[in-house]
């Protein structure tokens, strides 16, 4: 009994102290992307005349969010490539192919953020991009970080625009030709506190 | 885009680098040796099949990472290198078949690697399925190459590889309609190596089959249609008739035909693959109107119920002469146009605009 007593005493004082102590060492607020109020979305020329606009419809992501220490901030999103619409049926399906984004084999879009750096509305990322199997670096610049507090929960948001060559992340050369290499991809997302 | 003119550069670069291969390296002193011939073939074929792909101006990475560079760069060169060896006189029947089949049952998996059928707990199949589809895959393949193998064995001639190109030729296109132009591009210089190589072959040494165009003829259909089935979007029965369509040479071994003349057989043998392979292209057509045409901008399909309601109304209409009295035939939309452009009734050009509104409306 009095073996056993200290123990599970100190097992709580031990406990505690970690919790308390991991709850005030890190400042990072962590964020689940919300697909109800976020899109992702993108725009390429059309014969070099107009634009093509399309969205995929399923994302995932999170954020967290370090005020007293922007640089600890990180942002990662996951796009699943099979959800590409462009509001043509027969136009989808032949983006899913390996012509295009060959979903079988690359099934997610990825970008995964190495650096982040405050900046005046917001905060310029750094990171890993990875479509079509290749991986490269990217940086753009993230606008908002607005956070409010919505029925009990609090939320931030971000928007960014980037534009990204196709040939740089493997595509076949061949099939740039009525669709133009360069994509314009507008990211708007809204995350929820976890 | 679909560039055909790049198309026949590369045809022509694989079947002229494969004959000249096979008809110097196996002509110069004749009669050639079975061991050779084989030797010079597979020299041919791959040489051709690189030519042909540089024409394209295709570049691989390596590791490859897509299925299609998987199978050019890994399954093609294994056919070659098994077949180089089964072509030694040393080397016994049954390893060269084990070697051949060892091949068909990995071949699946090679083109696999790395997918969503294969990899990780989201992947789209079960292990269970996974399991169930390569060993049907794998025996398929290793069907085909062994029934055709046999066939070969017992009538070496020219018929058995002009079928394989042929439905290969058609394999490419139908891939290509069903929207995976560069997986249906691969097959181009795949039939015109394997067409040079097999008359090359012939010309060398006429009374020999050579192996080696049997296994890159039934390994490189079966790629393409299990690369066009599985990252593409080829209809699964269409694989499997183009896939099967060699195995009807088999037809000529019937008493009543089996001793005709060769070039009756060989006739016979083309014509009855030729069936299926038509049917199968006219299929992929119809589709490819339907689906594709309208992204690559020709005749754009109805969109809209009403669209499709107006355009149903406007082909029934008999066309009227071009004196505008006695009703003829039915016409197509532009003779319709022409002849009614006096009328009032619309007429929906091929992007859904309306024309051929009267005189009256014009102005």
């Amino acid at each position: 009994m009095q073996r056993t007593i200290p123990v599970w005493v100190l097992k709580l004082v031990v406990g505690a102290a970690v919790c308390a102590g991991g709850k005030s060492a890190s400042a990072a607020d962590e964020y689940a992307y919300d697909l109800v109020h976020s899109s992702v979305s993108f725009k390429a020329r059309h014969l070099d005349i107009s634009w093509i606009h399309g969205r995929f419809n399923e994302v995932d992501g999170k954020f967290s969010l370090d005020r007293v220490n922007p640089s600890k901030s990180t942002f990662e999103l996951t796009i699943k490539a099979d959800s590409v619409d462009t509001a043509n049926k027969a136009r989808d399906e032949h983006l899913r192919q390996p012509d295009y984004f060959d979903t079988k084999q690359f099934p997610t879009i990825e970008f995964k953020s190495t650096s982040t750096k405050a900046i005046e509305g917001g905060y310029e990322v750094t990171g890993d991009f990875t479509m079509h199997g290749t991986t490269r670096k990217i940086t753009f610049v993230l606008k908002g970080g607005k956070e409010l507090e919505f029925k009990g929960t609090k939320r931030v948001g971000f928007s960014t625009e980037l534009s990204l060559k196709r040939s740089d992340f493997g595509f076949d050369k061949n099939a740039i030709g009525l669709i133009g290499d360069e994509a314009l991809i507008f990211i708007d997302c809204e995350g929820v506190r976890k | 885009m679909p560039e055909p003119s790049l198309y026949l550069q590369a045809m022509g670069a694989a079947a002229i680098v494969s004959a000249l291969c096979v008809l110097v390296l196996a002509g110069v002193r004749r009669p050639a040796s079975a061991a050779r011939l084989n030797s010079a073939c597979v020299l041919g074929l791959g040489l051709g099949l690189a030519a042909g792909y540089h024409a394209l101006t295709w570049r691989w990475a390596w590791p490859p990472v897509h299925g299609l560079d998987r199978f050019l760069t890994i399954v093609i060169p294994a056919v070659l290198g098994i077949e180089l060896i089964a072509g030694f006189q040393c080397v016994p029947r049954w390893v060269a078949w084990c070697l051949r089949m060892g091949l068909a049952v990995t071949t699946p998996r090679i083109l696999l690697q790395g997918s969503v059928y294969l990899s990780g707990p989201g992947s789209d199949w079960t292990l269970w399925q996974t399991g169930a589809g390569l060993a049907v895959c794998g025996a398929l393949l290793a069907g085909l190459w062994g029934l055709l193998g046999r066939l070969f064995e017992r009538s070496p001639g020219v018929s058995i590889p002009l079928a394989l190109c042929l439905t290969t030729q058609c394999a490419g296109l139908t891939v290509m309609m069903a929207g995976y132009i560069k997986g249906g591009a691969a097959a181009f210089p795949l039939a015109a190596a394997l067409l040079a190589t097999a008359l090359g072959a012939r010309l060398a040494a006429p009374r020999s089959g050579v192996p080696v165009i049997l296994g890159i003829g039934v390994v490189g259909l079966f790629g393409l249609l299990f690369i066009g089935r599985f990252f593409g979007r080829l209809p699964t029965d269409s694989a499997l008739a183009m896939l099967i369509a060699p195995l009807l040479c088999w037809a000529t071994e019937a008493p009543l035909l089996r001793h005709r003349k060769p070039w009756f057989v060989g006739s016979l043998r083309l014509a009855l693959v030729a069936i299926p392979l038509v049917v199968v292209l006219a299929v992929a057509k119809r589709n490819f109107d339907r689906d594709m045409a309208p992204l690559l901008g020709k005749d754009l399909a109805p969109t809209s119920h009403f669209q499709s309601r107006h355009r149903t109304e406007l082909a029934m209409v008999p066309c009227p002469s071009a004196d505008g009295h006695s009703p003829q035939l039915p016409c197509t939309r532009a003779q319709h146009t022409r002849n009614t452009s006096f009328r009032a009734r619309p007429a929906y050009t091929a992007r859904g605009g309306i024309v051929g509104r009267s005189d009256s409306e014009s102005e």
